[in-house]
């Protein structure tokens, strides 16, 4: 089958009026019929039947035709085709059966075992009847012209030989009379001969009436043999002509996949010339696919054979499609039927398969076709799905390599996805980016992409909100706020150096003074509220604005009244240049506190004040 | 027979003599320690004005009895800077004394008690002029 549909797709393409006969010999005619390829493709145009003539690999079921390629099983236009043809009813009505049983006559009334030219006449009368069906197109006409053309030529062709026949009367008398002129001329140059023996004086004439009667009958001899060689020539072209153009019209319904006319016309062929040779002399690839490919010389006996072969395999085709599909196995009987509608579409079994059973290899070949794009669109979840209806469907469908494509994209878009996630975290926008992209082509209508998109977008709205909480909390000096949403803050500007900067010095000051407030509470704990108030106080001097270390201050400040009364004094003496009082003051302070770092500080800075030198 | 009285003195009056003499001592020694005091003239520093307001008081001498209590610091060139609880008994308030460096041959310690003549200079620093232990 498949070596079959090799050959008919490859033939499929040949326009049959690339065939073109030979020049007649000049010396006699040839009945081969030759069809020339070009000579130089760059020179002259290509010609179908030449160098590019669609070749069928059918391994990979791809056909290539000048350079492009296309798979029959994923082909547009075979599969539109195709559907179209499933969803049409079955051709059942009464025109066509009326139609299918004038057919089924004519092959009977040309069956070689009972010929005559009788039975052809009748064939040929019933060609006009079968035309006036749809279901013909108007092929039964093509031939009956073609038959009417054949005989006309072979009327020519008699009434020439009559017309040669009696030139060749006329020359065989004119002939005639030459040789009988040729004698006379024999006779007088004998007795000229004599008389010269007698008397030498008178001479010969150069050229006697005799001879020249005999050159015009040899002219007109020439004459006549020339216009019978021309008519000849004429009676030769003309048998080609006819003979050439019903070998188109056989070669066209091959083409066209009309089997049943292929039939027909190449029994009527026979009958019209039954003399000579019937081959169809082809070269290039066109010869190789006949010679090579086919194993057969280019004939007509060939072309009846490979007819006569696609009509049953059409046959076993549907049957087989109509076996497998009442066994479940869709995958196997879609291919049959489409490859039996590839060879013979026009044939009966196939025009009057009914639709219901065509509807089963519909749907299968639906979900095929929904699947094939699903996979090209990378629509996996469609495929997935697809996938799983299509094994319920067929048994025997082959889910293997879908699979792998689905599960081998959904495995690298998961990578991707992890990828940006971890990204995400580590605040690399550009790696996000990219990894999304790349996910995005391996896997565009991801599920998980769309929710990590979003994710991801929504986390940026709220990164930008947080980013500019941050600032409006830092320029209010409002560390502490920070500080209690730092996780928020920190993954806010995880993509944002400038901002980490500024959030590692908050964090860092808010460390500075939650260890004074521990210290502090230490200090407390151990009832020492001078050295409490200290803690806080030195820790309020470098951020004023917490609230926790001004409440501290407060709380502590009253525990230690005296001590912190001394020491503010001694502070405001000293701004107000009071350096004696101030240091007296200091030393009261330190009196209530001996540890005081203030106190001390504040001894040991008048100290140098008053002694430079010290 | 009728006893004879005593012809010796009564003990207490030894005792009356002695602690008269004694008192005169004392007092005499009183008169001449305040005859003798240099200081006796200049008027007690005045603490709680002094830490309320140095600067009011510049220019001034004043007198200072205390207690050195810690020296904090020392200068070569201009002195050393003590701290002295001022005035006696209950603890008083601590004022520095800049001791200058003209009076480097006086021994000053921790716990020493002495008499200060003091001036109010310039930030209200009580800088010694003179000083007389205790």
């Amino acid at each position: 089958m498949k070596r079959f549909l090799c050959c008919l797709l490859a033939i499929s393409a040949m326009p049959v009026f690339a065939q073109k006969p030979d020049e007649p010999a000049r010396g006699g005619a040839t009945s081969t019929t030759i069809i020339t390829p070009p000579k130089s493709p760059s020179t002259a145009p290509s010609v179908p039947l030449g160098e590019e003539v669609p070749m069928y690999d059918p391994g990979s079921e791809v056909i290539s035709w000048g350079g492009k390629h296309w798979n029959i099983a994923n082909q547009r236009v075979f599969q539109a085709r195709f559907e179209k043809y499933l969803n049409a009813p079955e051709q059942t009505d009464a025109d066509n059966v009326e139609y299918q049983k004038t057919i089924r006559e004519i092959l009977d009334l040309l069956s070689p075992r009972t010929a005559t030219n009788v039975k052809l006449y009748q064939a040929y009368v019933l060609l006009f009847r079968a035309v006036v069906h749809d279901a013909d197109g108007g092929v039964c006409n093509a031939i009956a012209n073609a038959v009417a053309t054949a005989w006309q030529a072979q009327m020519n062709q008699n009434q020439l030989a009559l017309t040669v026949g009696e030139l060749k009367k006329a020359m065989q008398a004119e002939q005639s009379k030459a040789i009988m002129f040729a004698g006379h001329q024999e006779q007088q140059s004998s007795k000229q001969s004599a008389g010269k023996k007698g008397s030498s004086t008178v001479p010969a004439p150069v050229v006697s009436p005799n001879e020249m009667r005999q050159g015009f009958y040899l002219k007109e001899a020439a004459a006549f043999e020339a216009q019978m060689a021309a008519l000849t020539a004429k009676r030769e072209v003309s048998a080609l002509q006819a003979r050439v153009q019903f070998q188109a019209l056989m070669l066209q319904l091959f083409l066209q996949r009309r089997f049943q006319h292929v039939v027909m016309s190449c029994h009527m062929y026979r009958q019209l010339f039954n003399e000579g040779d019937s081959s169809i002399k082809v070269e290039g690839q066109t010869k190789e696919f006949f010679t090579k490919d086919l194993g057969m010389p280019p004939t007509v006996s060939t072309l009846l054979s490979l007819a006569s072969e696609a009509m049953r395999d059409v046959r076993e085709g549907v049957q087989a499609y109509l076996f497998l599909s009442d066994r479940n196995e869709m995958d196997s009987a879609t291919k049959r039927l489409s490859e039996s509608f590839l060879v013979g579409e026009y044939m009966p079994e196939i025009r009057t398969l009914s639709r219901d059973k065509k509807r089963l290899a519909l749907t299968y070949s639906q979900k095929a076709n929904r699947l094939v794009s699903a996979l090209s669109v990378k629509d996996y979840t469609q495929a997935e799905q697809l996938i799983k209806e299509m094994e319920a469907m067929a048994k025997d469908f082959d889910s293997t390599k879908p699979r792998a494509a689905v599960e081998t994209a959904k495995t690298v878009s998961a990578m991707h996805l992890a990828k940006a996630r971890n990204a995400a975290i580590a605040g690399k926008s550009q790696a996000v980016e990219d990894e999304l992209k790349q996910a995005a082509a391996v896997w565009p209508r991801n599920p998980s992409l769309l929710e990590m998109s979003g994710a991801i977008f929504g986390q940026s709205d709220l990164q930008q909100k947080a980013v500019a909480d941050f600032e409006q909390l830092l320029s209010q000096g409002n560390l502490r706020q920070i500080f209690n949403d730092k996780l928020r803050f920190i993954a806010a500007m995880a993509s944002n150096p400038d901002g980490q900067e500024k959030l590692k010095k908050v964090l860092e000051d808010m460390q500075t003074i939650e260890a004074a407030v521990a210290r502090a509470q230490e200090f407390a704990r151990r009832g020492d509220p001078a050295g409490a108030w200290e803690s806080v106080e030195r820790a309020a001097k470098q951020f004023p604005d917490d609230v926790k270390l001004n409440q501290l201050r407060g709380n502590y400040s009253s525990e230690a009244a005296s001590f912190v009364e001394s020491l503010r004094t001694a502070q405001r003496l000293e701004t107000q240049g009071q350096t004696g009082s101030g240091l007296a003051w200091y030393l009261k302070a330190q009196r209530h506190y001996p540890l005081s770092d203030f106190a001390k500080e504040g001894i040991e800075r008048l100290a140098r004040k008053i002694l430079p030198s010290s | 027979m009728p006893r004879r009285a005593s012809s010796k003195l009564h003990p207490s009056w030894f005792i009356a003599v002695a602690l008269l003499a004694a008192a005169a001592i004392a007092g005499g020694y009183f008169l001449m320690s305040k005859v003798n005091d240099p200081y006796r003239t200049i008027n007690a520093l005045d603490v709680l004005t002094y830490l309320e307001n140095a600067n009011s008081l510049r220019g001034n001498i004043y007198r200072v009895n205390g207690t050195v209590w810690n020296s904090l610091g020392w200068s070569p060139s201009v002195g050393r800077l003590f701290a002295v609880e001022a005035g006696a008994g209950k603890p008083g308030d601590l004022v520095p004394l800049l001791v200058p460096s003209a009076l480097n041959h006086v021994n000053l310690q921790k716990g020493q008690r002495f008499v200060f003549e003091v001036e109010v200079v310039e930030g209200g620093v009580l800088q010694v002029k003179s000083l007389r232990k205790e």
